[in-house]
C-alpha cells in the first residue's frame, strides 16, 4: 500500500484518480496544513477531511521551503492545541471507579466509606469486589474489568460501548472510557474519595476532571489492555466498526468458538467423508510398488490426474483433534464487527473479522506454522462460497476456509495482515473448464 | 589487494564440444574452484562478460577477517573461506549516477553516455553465504580510494560523431564536470565507496540468476527515478 | 505558537512505553532535536478518521533514551505520579484550578458563539448575493425553472430560522464548556519528586544506529510499514518522504545475504535507499562508531 502510495506522489497529477482509491492516507505524517480549516474551536459540522499534500524529496535551504516547514509545524501545533470541550447540553459525564464496579454510594453510605478508607489495601478490595460481582447486575453482569461508569448515558456511542448494570450506570471498559475521553465525547471525573469535590455548589460530589494523562495512567496496562491492544482498537473505532473484547482477550483463557461447534461437527462430517473418498481413491488406484497410474482402461484425464495425486494435503475443513492450544500473542483478542453489521451489545453477533494484536518489538518473528495452525483453529469454519467464489478460484483461495487478521503493531504504527487458510489442494485445477474462446460472461459487458 | 590477472579476460578460450562455457571457465581458471564462493567468482565474471559485456575484468583476492572468538559467547557462523573474491572490470554503460551528480550533469547538458564508464568493483557471493557488517566492512576497507587506481581503461575517443563546434562545447563541460568529480570525491559528495553486490542463486539447484546491488558506504541518498 | 517547555521535559512512562501529552513539548522536541514519536491519540476535532491523529504521542523508547542522555528530558513513573500526586493536591491549588478551567471554558464558549455569529452572518451575506444573483438572473430569462435551486434556497433559509432560535438566549454564553485538560500538571506539581524519575529507558542492539542517523540530521520513525526497523527521513516527515528503510545488525550477527537483496529491491521499487549497519566494534575501552551501508538494485 504505502509503495503504491508513495509511488503515486510522483506521478503526473492527471493520474490522480485512479491510485486514490489504493491510497492510504494515514500511511504516512500527513501535513497538518491540510486542516487549517479546522479554527478554534470550529463547527465539527463544517470540517472535512483534507487532502494528501506534496512533500519534497530533501531539504534545501530555500526559504521558501522552510517557510512551509514552519507553516505545517504551526498548523500542527494548533491543530493539537484544541482542546477536549463538552458543551454543557452535549456533555456526559463519567466517573472513575479505581477499585472496579461497585454499586452506588446511595446505596449503603458506611459500606461505602469503609471502602473508600481501606481502598489502599488491595486483597480486601478485590474480595469486596468478587463478592460483590454477582449482585451487581441482575440478569447482565458487568466484566469486572470495568472501571469508569456513566450514570445518565446518553449519545450514539453506548449503543455498542459498555454495560449497564442494575441502576442504570453504564460501566466502560478501560479502552471504552480511553476511547470517549481521547475523542472528547466524555467527560470523566477523579472520585471525589481521591482528589476531594470540586466545591462548586450544585455540582454535587464532582470530582475534578481527568485529564488525558490521567486516563491512559489509569487505564492502560490495566485489564490486559496493552497500548498496542488499545491502538488497533482506537483505530478502528475511529474507522466506524463495532470493536470488543474476544474471550482469548485474557492470557489465561483459550479461546473457544462455542458458537461453532454446531456447523463445525456437520462439516467435520462432510470433511470424514471427503477424507474416506480421498482414501478410497488411493486403496484402488495406488499400490506401494506398481506404477502411480496402472494399466488399464483410462477414460478420462480426470482419472488420471486423480490419480496422480498422491501428495496429502492439509484440509482445513477436517479438523484437528484436539484442538491445538493458542499461544499469546497469536490469539484472538478482538471481535471487529463493520459499521453496516447490526450490532447489539446485549447479543453481538457473530464477527466480522476476528483480530490478534502482535507488538513487533517483543514478537520479532514470523509466527511459526504451529502458532498460525492453532489460531486459525480457533477461528470458524468460513469457506469460500457465494455466487462470485464459485465461479472464480482464486477468489476461493485468497478467501481460504478460515481466517483470521494479525494487527502488527510497532510503536503507535498499525499494520493489519489477513492470514487465510487456502486450501489449494481442495481445488481440482484439471477440473477447471478451461476459460472457453469468448464464451460465458467472461467478456466485459460494453459499457454505453 | 591483491591482484592478479586472471585467463578470463576478454577472450575467452572457445574450444568446440565442451560441454558449456561456463564449466569450460570454471574448471580452466587461474583460481582454484574448490569453494563454492570461488566458482561463483567465475560465474559472475562470465556473467559479467558475456551477458553484460563488461570489458578488462580482473579478478582480486582479499583476506576476509574472522569473528574475533573473545567477542561474544554466542558463537557466530562464520565461513571456511578466509579470502574473498573481487572482481573489477569496466561497465559498457555507466552503472550507477548518485542524484546530484545526475543533477550537476543535467544543468550541463551532459547525459550518461557523454562520461565514459569507469572501472567498477563487484563483490560475488552466493546465496546462503556467511555474512556480517564486519566483512561487509572489511571489504570496503580493501577496496582503493575511488580516486586512486581507478583510471578508465575504456576505450579514449568520448564523443562520436557530432559537430565540431558542439563537440568542443561539450568537451569543456565534460572537462568541468571531471574536474568537479574529483572534488566530489575527496568530500563523499558524491557518495563514498561503492561496490556491486552481485549474489548467485544456488537453491534448489540455481538457475543461473545473478542479481546485483549497488552497495555504498554510509548513507547516500536513494535515487529518484 | 511556540512556548518553550522547562527543562528537562518529563516523558511519562506507562505501561511499558512512553508518551508525551504537552504539545509545547512536542513541538519543541521536534523542532530542535528532531524527535517526532507517533501521535496515536484521537483528533477531538474529526474523530472518525486515522489520518491526522493527536496527543498523546507515543516515544519509542530509542527516543526517549536519546533525550534523556542529550539530558532533555526525563522519565517520569506517571502511573506512580499519579497515584501520588492526585491524593495529595492541596485545597488552594485544587479550588485554583478549577477557577482556570472554569475560565478556559467560558471563553471557549465566547469563542464558539462568536464563530457560530460569523458563520450565520456569513450564510446571510451568502444568501443575500444569491438572491440577488437569482434576481438578475430571472430578470434575463424570464422562463427560468430553476425549480432545484428553490428548493436549495429555502433548505438554506428554514436552517437559517431554526439557527435563529440559540444564540438570541442568554443562556449558553453565560455557561462554560466543561474541559478535559491533556495533562495533568496543573494541578499536579509541575516537577516530579525524585522519587517519581525512573532510570534512563532500556534500548533494543539497534540504538547506536538509531542514535548515529539522529546525530547526522535524520528523522527517524517506526519502520514496521515497509518492514524495516525505521524510516529514516532527510528533513520533518511532515514535509518529507523518507529516504531510507533501516535495518540494524550487531557487528558479528550473522546477516543472511537474501535479506539485503530484499530490502534492497523493496527499498528501490518505493525510491528508498536500504540501508545496513550497526556499531563497529572496535576493541574495549574505544568507543564504538556506527558504520553503515547503503544498498539499490543496480538495474542490471
Amino acid at each position: 500500500m504505502a509503495d503504491t502510495d508513495e509511488a503515486a506522489a510522483h506521478l503526473p497529477a492527471s493520474q490522480d484518480s485512479a491510485p486514490q482509491i489504493e491510497t492510504d492516507l494515514s500511511d504516512e505524517t500527513q501535513d497538518f496544513r491540510f486542516l487549517n480549516n479546522l479554527a478554534f474551536p470550529s463547527d465539527s459540522s463544517q470540517t472535512s477531511l483534507p487532502r494528501r499534500g506534496e512533500k519534497d524529496f530533501e531539504p534545501n535551504p530555500t526559504n521558501y521551503q522552510a517557510d512551509i516547514l514552519d507553516a505545517s509545524r504551526h498548523a500542527m501545533h494548533n491543530a493539537l492545541s484544541h482542546p477536549r470541550l463538552h458543551h454543557p447540553k452535549h456533555r456526559v459525564i463519567a466517573y472513575y471507579a479505581p477499585d472496579g464496579p461497585a454499586p452506588p454510594p446511595a446505596i449503603d453510605v458506611t459500606e461505602e466509606k469503609d471502602e473508600k478508607e481501606t481502598a489502599t489495601n488491595d486483597n480486601n478490595e478485590h474480595n469486596l469486589t468478587k463478592e460483590r460481582s454477582p449482585e451487581t447486575g441482575t440478569g447482565i453482569s458487568v466484566p469486572e474489568d470495568s472501571c469508569v461508569y456513566v450514570p445518565n448515558p446518553k449519545g450514539q456511542y453506548f449503543k455498542s460501548m459498555g454495560r449497564a448494570d442494575r441502576w442504570n450506570r453504564v460501566w466502560l471498559l478501560p479502552e471504552e472510557a480511553l476511547y470517549l475521553i481521547e475523542r472528547g465525547s466524555l467527560d470523566i471525573r477523579w472520585p471525589v474519595s481521591v482528589t476531594g469535590p470540586t466545591a462548586e455548589e450544585g455540582e454535587e460530589d464532582l470530582g475534578i476532571p481527568m485529564s488525558l494523562q490521567a486516563a491512559y495512567a489509569c487505564f492502560t496496562g490495566r485489564g490486559g489492555l496493552s497500548v498496542e491492544r488499545f491502538s488497533v482498537y482506537t483505530g478502528l473505532r475511529r474507522l466506524g466498526y463495532t470493536v470488543i473484547r474476544a474471550p482469548g482477550w485474557d492470557d489465561e483463557s483459550d479461546e473457544v468458538q462455542d458458537e461453532d461447534s454446531a456447523p463445525q461437527q456437520g462439516l467435520g462430517i462432510f470433511g470424514r467423508f471427503l477424507h474416506w473418498l480421498h482414501n478410497w481413491n488411493k486403496s484402488t488406484g495406488i499400490t506401494t510398488t506398481g506404477p502411480v497410474v496402472g494399466l488399464g482402461l483410462h477414460r478420462s484425464y480426470n482419472d488420471i490426474y486423480r490419480k496422480l495425486a498422491i501428495i496429502p494435503y492439509h484440509d482445513p475443513v477436517t479438523r484437528q483433534s484436539p484442538r491445538r492450544k493458542t499461544t499469546p500473542p497469536f490469539r484472538v483478542v478482538f471481535h471487529v464487527y463493520k459499521p453496516s453489521t447490526v450490532f447489539r451489545k446485549s447479543a453481538p453477533p457473530t464477527p466480522d473479522f476476528r483480530i490478534a494484536v502482535v507488538n513487533s518489538r517483543t514478537q520479532t518473528t514470523m509466527p511459526t506454522q504451529a502458532q498460525l495452525g492453532a489460531l486459525l483453529e480457533s477461528t470458524p469454519l468460513d469457506p469460500p462460497r457465494g455466487e462470485k467464489m464459485d465461479r472464480m478460484m482464486y477468489m476461493r483461495l485468497r478467501h481460504g476456509y478460515r481466517n483470521v487478521i494479525l494487527a502488527v503493531v510497532d510503536q503507535g504504527v498499525v499494520s493489519f495482515l489477513r492470514i487465510g487458510d487456502a486450501a489449494f489442494g481442495k481445488e481440482k485445477v484439471y477440473a477447471e473448464k478451461p476459460p472457453g474462446p469468448k464464451k460465458g460472461g467472461f467478456r466485459p459487458r460494453p459499457k454505453k | 589487494m591483491t591482484s592478479e590477472t586472471s585467463s578470463p579476460s576478454s577472450n575467452p578460450p572457445t574450444t568446440p564440444a565442451e560441454p558449456s562455457a561456463l564449466t569450460t571457465l570454471i574448471s580452466s581458471a587461474a583460481i582454484s574452484p574448490t569453494t563454492p564462493l570461488s566458482a561463483a567468482t567465475l560465474q559472475v565474471l562470465h556473467n559479467l562478460q558475456h551477458q553484460h559485456l563488461w570489458t578488462s575484468l580482473q579478478i582480486h583476492r582479499l583476506p576476509l577477517p574472522e569473528a574475533p572468538p573473545s567477542s561474544s559467547d554466542v558463537s557466530y557462523v562464520s565461513s571456511t573461506a578466509t579470502t574473498a573474491f573481487v572482481i573489477s572490470g569496466v561497465p559498457p554503460n555507466r552503472i550507477y549516477t548518485h542524484p546530484d551528480e545526475q543533477l550537476f550533469m543535467l544543468e550541463r547538458g551532459l547525459r550518461d553516455n557523454d562520461i565514459d564508464p569507469e572501472r567498477t568493483f563487484v563483490l560475488p557471493t552466493v546465496e546462503g553465504q556467511s555474512w556480517s557488517l564486519r566483512k561487509m566492512a572489511a571489504v570496503f576497507d580493501s577496496l582503493p580510494q575511488v580516486n586512486e587506481g581507478l583510471a578508465s581503461l575504456a576505450p579514449e575517443g568520448g564523443s562520436k560523431g557530432e559537430e565540431l563546434q558542439s563537440r568542443d562545447e561539450k568537451e569543456a563541460k565534460i572537462a568541468e564536470y571531471l574536474e568537479y568529480r574529483n572534488s566530489a570525491r575527496m568530500t563523499n559528495e558524491w557518495g563514498g565507496k561503492r561496490l556491486l553486490l552481485s549474489m548467485v542463486d544456488r537453491n534448489m539447484g540455481g538457475d543461473g540468476t545473478v542479481v546485483y546491488y549497488v552497495v555504498q558506504e554510509g548513507a547516500v541518498k536513494p535515487r529518484q527515478n | 505558537m511556540d512556548t518553550d517547555p522547562a527543562l528537562p521535559i518529563p516523558i511519562s512512562y506507562i505501561s511499558g512505553s512512553y508518551y508525551l501529552f504537552s504539545i509545547d513539548a512536542v513541538t519543541y522536541l521536534r523542532r530542535e532535536h528532531h524527535i517526532c514519536g507517533v501521535l496515536i491519540g484521537t483528533l477531538p476535532q474529526i474523530p472518525q478518521q486515522n489520518v491526522f491523529l493527536a496527543m498523546p504521542l507515543q516515544l519509542m523508547p530509542e527516543e526517549a533514551r536519546l533525550l534523556v542522555d542529550k539530558g532533555v528530558a526525563c522519565i517520569v513513573d506517571e502511573v506512580k505520579a499519579h497515584k501520588d500526586g492526585m491524593t495529595s493536591i492541596m485545597e488552594e491549588d485544587r479550588k485554583r484550578y478549577l477557577q482556570d478551567l472554569e475560565a478556559e471554558g467560558l471563553q471557549a464558549m465566547r469563542l464558539q458563539n462568536r464563530r457560530k455569529e460569523q458563520l450565520r452572518e456569513e450564510a446571510l451575506k451568502n444568501l443575500d448575493a444569491k438572491k440577488a444573483a437569482k434576481a438578475s438572473k430571472k430578470a434575463a430569462q424570464k422562463q427560468d425553472n430553476a425549480a432545484g435551486d428553490d428548493f436549495a434556497l429555502e433548505l438554506f433559509a428554514g436552517g437559517e430560522q431554526a439557527q435563529d432560535a440559540g444564540p438570541q438566549r442568554p443562556t449558553p454564553s453565560e455557561t462554560a464548556m466543561a474541559v478535559t485538560p491533556s495533562t495533568s500538571y496543573p494541578p499536579m506539581p509541575s516537577r516530579p519528586t525524585s522519587d517519581q524519575i525512573l532510570p534512563s529507558p532500556e534500548v533494543p542492539s539497534s540504538y547506536p544506529l538509531f542514535a548515529h542517523l539522529h546525530t547526522k540530521g535524520y528523522f527517524l520513525s517506526p519502520g514496521l510499514r515497509f518492514g524495516c526497523q525505521y524510516l529514516a527521513y532527510p528533513g520533518d516527515p511532515l514535509r518529507f518522504h523518507s529516504h531510507f528503510l533501516v535495518v540494524s545488525a550487531e557487528w558479528d550477527e550473522e546477516i543472511n545475504l537474501m535479506d539485503i537483496i530484499a530490502g534492497g529491491r523493496l527499498g528501490t521499487g518505493v525510491k528508498k535507499g536500504f540501508l545496513v549497519g550497526g556499531a563497529e566494534q572496535t576493541g574495549p575501552g574505544s568507543e564504538d562508531s556506527v558504520r553503515m551501508f547503503s544498498v539499490e538494485w543496480a538495474g542490471m
